[in-house]
């Protein structure tokens, strides 16, 4: 059996009000897996992607990621040093101090070791295919919400990310946003090593298999 | 935790009180810990840049100086300023009093130099920048811009920690130097209104006062507390854990450990260096 990219081994995890969330959780993710995650608000989803992130601490069990597990404190896990990740949060995560452009640029010069210029290029030409060429300058705090999820996006899309783990945008989207962000995340899909985990949004859906979350457990469709 | 707490219940009022303390000591080494993690992790962080992450924790450093050095001048030369002048007022009463006035000048450089440059220095840089390191970080953690930056392959401690600590001792030790001239001209004016001193003379008495010593002095003094402000002001910064309201706290204590700091370890320098 081929080593996964991403296994949850036993995995215990407490909400921060003492909440269990998953209990005793085994589960896969192949290289080139692709899940579109079900589940009512507060099912678990949002934390699922917080443990594979390595941004939520197990009460116990391990989360290996690539081989190696990941371990709060510890130094940046190799994988996500190497800008393999790609993490799309609600809000989109980005640093308030930059511009959307910059926010993009960083890390394909700190995580992949492009020079300026490049990550430049890179990073407009990502933005403009996700509609932000126009606000690339303003910072995240000016264009709302949707844009910051976006650009959120086209950062893991420039960085060329192995492992997408996208979470729903905050406020949802306008129809023009969810074509570009479907064409990003179809885009990204075209290599057959890229593992995806999206939850929420229903358009979505028909971007990766089924996986039910709840009642602590996490499965494909119809067995969680 | 309190001697009133459930879980001090069935103890006496003294085992009460030692737990308390105890619990108060293991507090202070863990920040301690915590600290030195932070320190060894920079230094580490320093020495695995990569070309390019050389490059962006230059372009950070700069607009840290920019921030801490370069926005703090107008308040930190009126200072120096008026500083100057007071402090000689004050010596030069009590020398005069004594008929030892030709020694005003290198008086006055010794305590500028060696004591009071640093200090004022670093309770400004506290003041100014250090309140804004620790919010900024608490506010970053907060929201979870640590994390997405982290999970975006960025090392906050190379990304945001390090170019704090350099731009902290490089704009310490510019506003220091600058700090004292200001502060010795300030003195010079009010000596020049009061006294028949020439400008040639006043040189010539602060050459004979600065020696090797006050330069190494100011340069260990801008090294320790350049780095020691920012790498406490954001490791109290980085404590918050989920709520809004931890702010304030994280501010105010990283301000009174980066003052305590400041004192002590210009008191033990100045000790080591001129006992």
């Amino acid at each position: 059996m081929p080593e996964p990219l991403l296994a949850l081994e036993a995995v215990t995890l407490l909400s921060p009000g003492g909440r269990t969330v998953f209990r005793a959780l085994d589960w896969r993710l192949e290289r080139g897996g692709r899940f579109h995650a079900q589940g009512g608000a507060g099912a678990g989803g949002t934390a699922l992607l917080r443990l594979c992130a390595g941004i939520a601490e197990p009460e116990s069990g391990k989360v290996v990621l690539d081989g190696v597990p990941l371990a709060a404190g510890a130094r940046l896990h190799p994988f996500l040093a190497r800008g393999a990740l790609g993490w799309v949060p609600s809000d989109g995560g980005l640093a308030v101090n930059l511009s959307l452009l910059d926010n993009v640029v960083l890390p394909l010069r700190f995580a992949l070791g492009r020079g300026r210029a490049e990550a430049e290029r890179t990073a407009l030409d990502w933005l403009e295919r996700a509609g932000l060429g126009p606000v690339r300058h303003e910072r995240p705090a000016v264009p709302g919400n949707r844009d910051c999820w976006l650009a959120s996006l086209a950062r893991a899309a420039a960085k060329g990310s192995r492992l997408w783990l996208v979470d729903r945008p905050q406020g949802g989207l306008d129809p023009a946003s969810i074509q570009a962000a479907d064409e990003i995340l179809r885009e990204a899909g075209r290599d057959p090593e890229v593992a995806m985990v999206l939850v929420g949004s229903p358009w979505m859906a028909g971007l990766g298999q089924e996986l039910k979350i709840g009642k602590g457990r996490v499965g494909p469709g119809g067995e969680g | 935790m309190t001697p009133g707490d459930a879980e001090f219940r069935g103890m006496s009022l003294p085992a009460r009180w030692a737990s308390r303390l105890g619990g108060k000591v293991r507090r202070a080494f863990a920040q301690l810990g915590s600290i030195s993690w932070l320190l060894s992790g920079c230094l580490r962080g320093l020495a695995r840049l990569e070309p390019e992450q050389r490059r962006v924790v230059a372009e950070v450093t700069r607009r840290q100086i920019r921030f801490t050095a370069l926005d703090a001048l107008p308040i930190c030369l009126v200072t120096a300023l008026l500083l100057g002048g007071v402090t000689l007022l004050q010596v030069f009463g009590q020398l005069s009093a004594y008929g030892v006035e030709s020694y005003l000048s290198q008086l006055l450089a010794q305590m500028v130099i060696r004591e009071l440059g640093p200090l004022m220095v670093g309770v400004l840089v506290i003041v100014r920048s250090g309140t804004a390191m620790a919010t900024e970080m608490a506010s970053r953690k907060l929201s979870g811009e640590l994390d997405a930056l982290c999970a975006s392959g960025i090392d906050p401690v190379q990304y945001l920690l390090l170019p704090r600590v350099l731009g902290g001792v490089v704009s310490m030790f510019s506003l220091v130097i600058l700090f004292d001239a200001v502060a010795l001209l300030g003195g010079f004016l009010v000596a020049w209104l009061r006294l028949p001193l020439s400008l040639p003379f006043f040189l010539g008495a602060l050459g004979q006062a600065i020696g090797h010593r006050e330069l190494a002095a100011t340069f260990t003094k801008c090294l320790v507390s350049g780095g020691a402000i920012p790498l406490l002001c954001t490791a109290y910064g980085l404590r918050v854990k989920r709520s809004p309201t931890e702010l304030p706290q994280a501010v105010t204590k990283a301000c009174v450990a980066s003052l305590l700091v400041l004192l002590l370890t210009g008191a033990l320098l100045s000790v080591l260096i001129y006992a």
